[in-house]
């Protein structure tokens, strides 16, 4: 076991350095540089840049440069000094700006991941006991309309309702008062305020699909020969279900970990964008709209390696949850 | 429709020169220095928060934070009380203009608020030479930095010669200042007055000063900013370059001291200003609100003497959709606002909430003279297209056959007249045909000049075939996510066009990539709103072919001139005569001269009618909450006048 | 074994059916009962043939507007289906006024201009299915210079109804292709690694790692500023779409080959094994149907994952834009304050999607408890 976490630990260097330059390419695809972007952004609201400024920004940040030229001093930046390059727009450091946002992304989509779980996993397995039964097709039901709603118009309307019918504040994760201010009980607090509406919305619209393969999972796994027989041992029908099919049935879930969370953050980013969360999403999105090179590459870069250590805890869990499957 | 425009109540007067108002100017000046006696028992003219830490000793007494002369605000509707804090909206990304707009706009001048006359501001007075090349600025002795540091010709002379010189942080000077290719030599005179000499006359210098891009000269303090250039500070340089995570020494410098329009500008709470507020939370990245508040050192005071601004603070918060901005505007979560927010499509929505938000409606006069420009790529790549393009006929055929009042009926709920370009009705520099001509609707009109013109075989879908066959198509950009109300148009200018056998496909495409299509004339054709509707000298392109990112009908000819022939397409003879005129009126500081020359370029813009629109841009909007007075009713709207800021926020203040 | 199951009558005539019946027909009678299924087969069905020909379900052309009814409220609440006694229905004609102040739209009732309904009406010029030039429609007001407006009409007067019709064209066709793409290139490659396991499973799988950690939102950037600038926008979406897949296959992979990991050393596909069967016949004649239903879930799921998709790529003004009418593009054109205070009627398409991918969800429940092959 030691063994297979070391070799794939050893593959993500150089899976990281494709993805750092596909990140690379990807974000130079658009036509264009961050210089005209930022003029583009400017003129919308009838601003002008002095003229000689735009050729001035783009020499400074080294846009002029051939692409390779461009990567190469970027990735001998990460890899010599940690130094991940420094924001365009901002004009600070990338990392100093993904971290802090880092953090609330992880505490968003973690509640997310953990209330979509919490949901999930028990109405799957009730909706495949009692298959076709009112409780199935209520939570069905529930769960689809759900899935159906796109989630920003959901955001958008609760906003609209809570702020103007009932006066509430909901957009960010803080009120007024308590966002510049230290970590404290009342913080905490008022954190857990905001935070339930878009982790509401988020698991909304994520919980309908796992229940859905969840039920599916455990509907093809009780009708095993080894279901029957454990029944026809008189094993009682809770310890029946949790012991042997529930155990198979969770695993396409664990093959899910994965992808869960970059996909939680691209999802989260609509929802963000709508409630103006200091997540990663909006940023994220910012930055790829200004064509923010490095910053959007840097936050790129970290989703990817989030994604290789989700697939290795998964494949980890995987052997774990199932003896079947052997690590080589 | 008159009511749509600012009623200039000082029309410029064709006689007076730029002399004549700066006469005007030293009289203010004059009586700003009555305005301000250092009174004793005075003990209302600062905000009590101020008057506390000048009696714990914190701070020094009033006199000594005020210059000898402060520049004397007359408040809008009264005197105002201090207290309170104005809350205001931002966009996530790239607003760093929404706080220059309302807290930055301290340059030498200022505009008035009818966007005619430029004021003393920073400046108490000025002295111009006879040919407009050399200027003489007086400040006002014993202003302070909001660190309380004095500010004086100390700090202009270093950033011309030290920042805006200095190829560490500037490769090239800003445009502004460079006439015939170089910056002005600023020389002290004294400690309170500087001279700025230019290579060359330099009519419009005072209205440059008074727009964003002329604030240089009042941006940068010596004693901070001189610690992160090498000639002032080259020990301490790499330390504090580690620190602040940069490679350069002109990152560091933009990093800590900012630039006009960068983010940066906002994000260093150490930096002094000459602002009314000065940056208590940073405008950083992943930042979800900016705070502001008082500078103690703040050099204007009312007609009653007591220091402004009135207001503690501003509470900017970052919303990342601006639908968000308009849910605080209507729930009255929002103080005063007016960007993001001011499209004509929302005004019935924000109207009709203003009693529950408890806020009214302040008018803000759009500086744009058309709404929807449509230019025609005159310098197309393809030889066909541009023959079609260039031809003037053509482009007659195409305005008399857009049915303007239903455009303006459906998507600009009728505010808004039938029009072309150029100067606003109410602007002393109106030209009846350039604006009027070839507006009425006529579609047999069209239809003969298209039969004339040679295409008059049509497809099967009714189309008009060109003589080599090829069906009458070209492709309209439109920037979607910029310009929402332009699609809606573009889509009604499809059926008219359609109606007369003219077939477009309205391009919706992302902005960079419409920049860069534009940028080398890659483009058929595009829509963009038309400028100089208040400001006609300054953003003339529409008229005159000079800017390479503005004349977008011609870009190579643009090209072609800014580069004085290096580069792209030597244009026809009415350009050239065009921009000969405008290189005149540009040079001369005389109002009336000016105005004969540009009269001049536009009688040949109208006869060559290169470009043509739907409507004049309509006015917009702002809110403000109803217990924020001293808001004016009017305002301009327009980024040389960066509203609201040269209304004077500093002399808002909340009733209780 | 579940509860209708058990509940049905095993009488020997049906045994009989049943043992004679093939898959396919096994397969329809275990999915005729499940109710929802059913109802979710036949509003997909409906929502198709709007798709092949929404003209002729539409009362007035989607993209025409028209600047006497903008905001025009919706009239399905004030249908009057009696006239002087007998079954006529119609809606009096609207006026439009503006107030002067606000600039807000009202819109009076004037009830002395009587719009009458009919079906199989004639209006606008439409090609029907693309091929011949028709005007009848289903049904719309009997004077075809009139109009009426069941759900209202938008910011420039379209009519909203035949914009949601217009819409589900795009919607419901486009993404039906990605999904099937994704879909077997996830089946084959997943099959192969799981089964083979080993070198061919590690490259897979490092593969399916790195295309996953590639984040969709700066692909869709990226590709979307990318294509071409003169494809008409809809093919622009389709290769979106195709590129989405190919991007979505390596999902399905990584589960397929989850279950084959674990159906590898099942005593059926030993059996076989034994009994020297080729490879491919192992992978698709006995591994690939014992999971069949966990497909058919993550297909049904796809299909209106992708309408979803859509959406929100139209939300972040990357995917169709205006004037392409699906019905991404109108809700976002909905997505606005403006519209939820004052015209709330412009969220009709919402609902549409709603409809739309409840039917696929239920539909493709069905299919796959009706897949099951433990079921009977």
């Amino acid at each position: 076991m030691l063994g297979f976490i070391v070799k794939r630990l050893m593959w993500m260097i150089p899976s990281l350095f494709v993805v750092s330059f596909l990140a690379f390419v990807l974000i130079q695809l658009p036509p264009g540089d961050y210089v005209t972007t930022y003029i583009a952004t400017l003129a919308a609201s009838n601003e002008i840049v002095d003229q000689t400024a735009a050729a001035d920004l783009r020499a400074r940040f080294g846009l002029d440069q051939p692409f390779i030229v461009q990567y190469a001093m970027w990735v001998t930046g990460i890899v010599t000094r940690g130094d991940f390059g420094l924001s365009f727009e901002w004009q600070q450091p990338v990392s100093g700006l993904i971290w802090e946002r880092m953090a609330f992304t992880l505490l968003v989509t973690g509640s997310t991941l953990l209330l979509t779980w919490a949901l999930a996993f028990p109405i799957g397995v009730y909706s495949a006991v009692r298959q076709y039964s009112i409780g199935d097709y209520f939570f069905t039901f529930l769960g689809f309309l759900g899935l159906a709603i796109p989630s920003f118009l959901l955001a958008l309307v609760m906003m609209y309702i809570a702020v103007v019918e009932f006066g509430q504040e909901v957009g960010g994760l803080f009120s007024d008062r308590f966002v510049n201010a230290p970590w404290s009980w009342a913080k905490v607090e008022d954190l857990l305020k905001h935070l339930w509406v878009p982790v509401v919305i988020l698991a909304t619209n994520g919980t309908a699909s796992l229940i859905r393969i969840m039920r599916a999972n455990m509907l093809d796994e009780l009708h095993r020969p080894y279901v029957t027989t454990a029944r026809a041992k008189g094993l009682s029908e809770f310890r029946l279900l949790v012991k042997y099919p529930c155990r198979l049935a969770i695993n396409p879930f664990i093959s899910t970990i994965g992808w869960l969370l970059p996909n939680l953050i691209s999802g989260a980013l609509i929802v963000g964008v709508v409630l103006s969360l200091p997540t990663a999403g909006p940023l994220l999105l910012q930055a790829l709209m200004a064509q923010d090179m490095y910053l959007a590459g840097a936050f790129i870069l970290l989703m990817c390696g989030l994604t290789l250590i989700g697939t290795l805890i998964s494949d980890i869990l995987l052997a774990l949850v199932d003896p079947r499957i052997r690590l080589e | 429709m008159e009511r749509q425009d600012m009623k200039e109540e000082h029309p410029r007067d064709p006689h007076v020169t730029r002399r004549g108002f700066m006469s005007g100017a030293a009289g203010l000046a004059a009586a700003s220095v009555v305005a301000a006696p250092a009174g004793a028992q005075a003990p209302a003219r600062e905000a009590p928060d101020l008057a506390q830490a000048v009696q714990a000793g914190r701070l020094p007494p009033l006199a000594q934070r005020l210059p000898q002369n402060p520049l004397v605000v007359t408040p809008v509707e009264r005197v105002g009380t201090y207290g309170g804090t104005i809350r205001r909206g931002l966009r996530g990304s790239a607003d760093h203009n929404g706080i220059l707009r309302m807290v930055g706009n301290q340059g030498l001048t200022r505009w008035n608020l009818e966007f005619t006359d430029v004021l003393p501001n920073v400046a108490e007075r000025w002295e111009v030479s006879q040919d407009s090349s050399e200027y003489t600025f007086y400040l006002r002795p014993g202003m302070k930095w909001s660190d309380g540091q004095p500010f004086g010709a100390d700090d202009i002379v270093f950033t011309f010669e030290d920042v805006l010189a200095n190829s560490e942080v500037y490769r090239s000077p800003p445009a502004i200042f460079v006439i015939a290719g170089r910056l002005p030599t600023v020389t002290k005179v004294n400690d309170s007055t500087v001279r700025f000499k230019f290579a060359g006359p330099y009519g419009m210098l005072l209205q440059q000063l008074a727009t964003p891009l002329g604030q240089h000269p009042t941006l940068f303090a010596k004693h901070y900013a001189s610690r992160f250039l090498t000639k002032y500070n080259a020990a301490g340089l790499p330390e504090l370059m580690r620190a602040a995570g940069v490679q350069t020494v002109g990152d560091l410098f933009r990093a800590k001291c900012g630039d006009i329009e960068i983010p940066a500008r906002w994000g260093n709470p150490e930096k002094p200003t000459l602002d009314p507020w000065v940056v208590a939370d940073p405008y950083v990245g992943g930042a979800t609100r900016v705070t502001m508040r008082r500078n103690p050192y703040f050099w204007q005071v009312d007609t009653e003497g007591k220091q402004l601004p009135y207001i503690d603070g501003i509470n900017f918060s970052i919303a990342q959709d601006v639908e968000s901005l308009m849910l605080d505007v209507i729930s009255g979560r929002m103080d005063i606002q007016e960007r993001h927010i001011d499209t004509l499509q929302n005004k019935p929505t924000v109207a009709q909430n203003a009693q529950r938000g408890n806020y009214r409606l302040f008018e803000t006069v759009n500086a744009n003279s058309q709404q929807v420009v449509v230019y025609l790529n005159q310098t197309h790549k393809d030889a066909t297209m541009r023959a079609i393009f260039q031809n003037k006929e053509f482009r007659e055929a195409l305005s008399v056959a857009i049915n303007r009042q239903e455009i303006i009926e459906i998507v600009y709920l009728g505010q808004s007249e039938p029009w072309q370009i150029g100067p606003r009705p109410t602007h002393p520099w109106y030209h009846e045909r350039l604006s009027r001509q070839n507006t009425e609707f006529n579609p047999a009109k069209a239809n003969q000049i298209l039969d004339r013109l040679g295409y008059n075989r049509r497809n099967a879908q009714r189309i008009r075939l060109r003589p080599d066959g090829q069906p009458l198509f070209f492709a309209v950009d439109v920037i979607p996510t910029l310009y929402p109300d332009q699609v809606d148009v573009l889509e009604l200018l499809k059926r008219h066009w359609a109606e007369v056998g003219v077939d477009v496909k309205v391009n919706t495409i992302e902005r960079a990539l419409f920049f860069t299509r534009t940028d080398s004339y890659d483009h058929d054709a595009m829509v963009w709103p038309g400028p100089g509707g208040l400001e006609p000298i300054t953003a003339a392109w529409d008229a005159i072919c000079y800017h390479p990112q503005g004349s977008r009908y011609a870009i190579a000819w643009a090209l072609w001139y800014a580069t004085n022939g290096r580069e792209g397409q030597e244009p026809p003879e009415s350009h050239k005569r065009r921009t000969r005129l405008y290189d005149q009126a540009l040079a001369t500081s005389d109002v009336r001269v000016q105005g004969e020359l540009m009269k001049q370029a536009f009688d040949l813009a109208a006869e060559s009618f290169d470009v043509f629109g739907i409507c004049l841009a309509p006015n917009l909007f702002g809110i403000a909450s109803n217990r924020l007075r001293n808001v004016p009713a009017r305002m301009p709207n327009a980024w040389s006048w960066p509203n609201p800021g040269p209304s004077l926020p500093q002399q808002y203040f909340f009733t209780s | 074994m579940s509860d209708t199951a058990a509940a049905a009558p095993a009488v020997d005539r049906n045994a009989a059916r049943f043992a004679a019946a093939s898959q396919w027909r096994l397969m329809w009678w275990s999915f005729r009962r499940h109710k929802l299924a059913m109802i979710g087969l036949f509003v997909t069905l409906a929502i198709y043939i709007v798709a092949l020909a929404p003209d002729f379900f539409s009362v007035s052309d989607p993209i025409r507007q028209n600047a006497r009814s903008v905001y025009h409220p919706p009239q399905i609440g004030l249908l009057h289906f009696f006239d002087e006694g007998s079954f006529r229905p119609h809606v009096y004609g609207m006026t439009l006024r503006r107030d002067p102040v606000t600039l807000a739209p009202t819109f009076v009732p004037d009830p002395s201009r009587k719009i009458y309904l009919g079906l199989f009406v004639q209006g606008y010029e439409y090609n029907l299915l693309g091929l011949f030039p028709v005007e009848t429609h289903l049904f719309g007001p009997v004077d075809p210079r009139q109009n009426i407006y069941l759900f209202g009409a938008d910011r420039l007067g379209r009519d909203v109804w035949s914009r949601i019709m217009a819409g589900a064209q795009i919607s419901m066709s486009i993404g039906l292709v990605g999904v099937f793409m994704s879909l077997l290139i996830g089946i084959v490659l997943g099959g192969i690694s799981g089964y083979y396991g080993g070198g061919i499973d590690f490259a897979i799988q490092r593969t399916i790692e790195f295309i996953l950690a590639l984040p969709q939102i700066p692909i869709w950037l990226a590709l979307a500023a990318a294509l071409p600038q003169n494809w008409p926008a809809t093919y622009t979406y389709f290769m979106i779409t195709v590129i989405l897949s190919l991007v979505g296959w390596a999902q399905l992979a990584r589960v397929v080959r989850g279950r084959f990991l674990s159906l590898r050393t099942e005593d059926f596909v030993v059996a076989a094994r034994l009994d020297g069967a080729s490879e491919m016949r192992i992978i698709f004649r006995q591994m690939l149907p014992s999971f069949m239903s966990h497909i058919v879930a993550s297909v049904t799921l796809a299909i209106p994952a992708m309408i979803l998709a859509e959406t929100a790529l139209s939300f972040l003004g990357l995917g169709l834009q205006p004037p392409v009418v699906s019905w991404g593009v109108l809700l976002r054109e909905a997505q606005n304050v403006r519209s939820i205070a004052t015209a709330p009627w412009l969220f009709a398409p919402g609902a549409a999607v709603v409809i739309a991918v409840l039917a696929l969800n239920f539909l493709g429940d069905g299919l796959r408890d009706a897949a099951d092959p433990y079921q009977k």
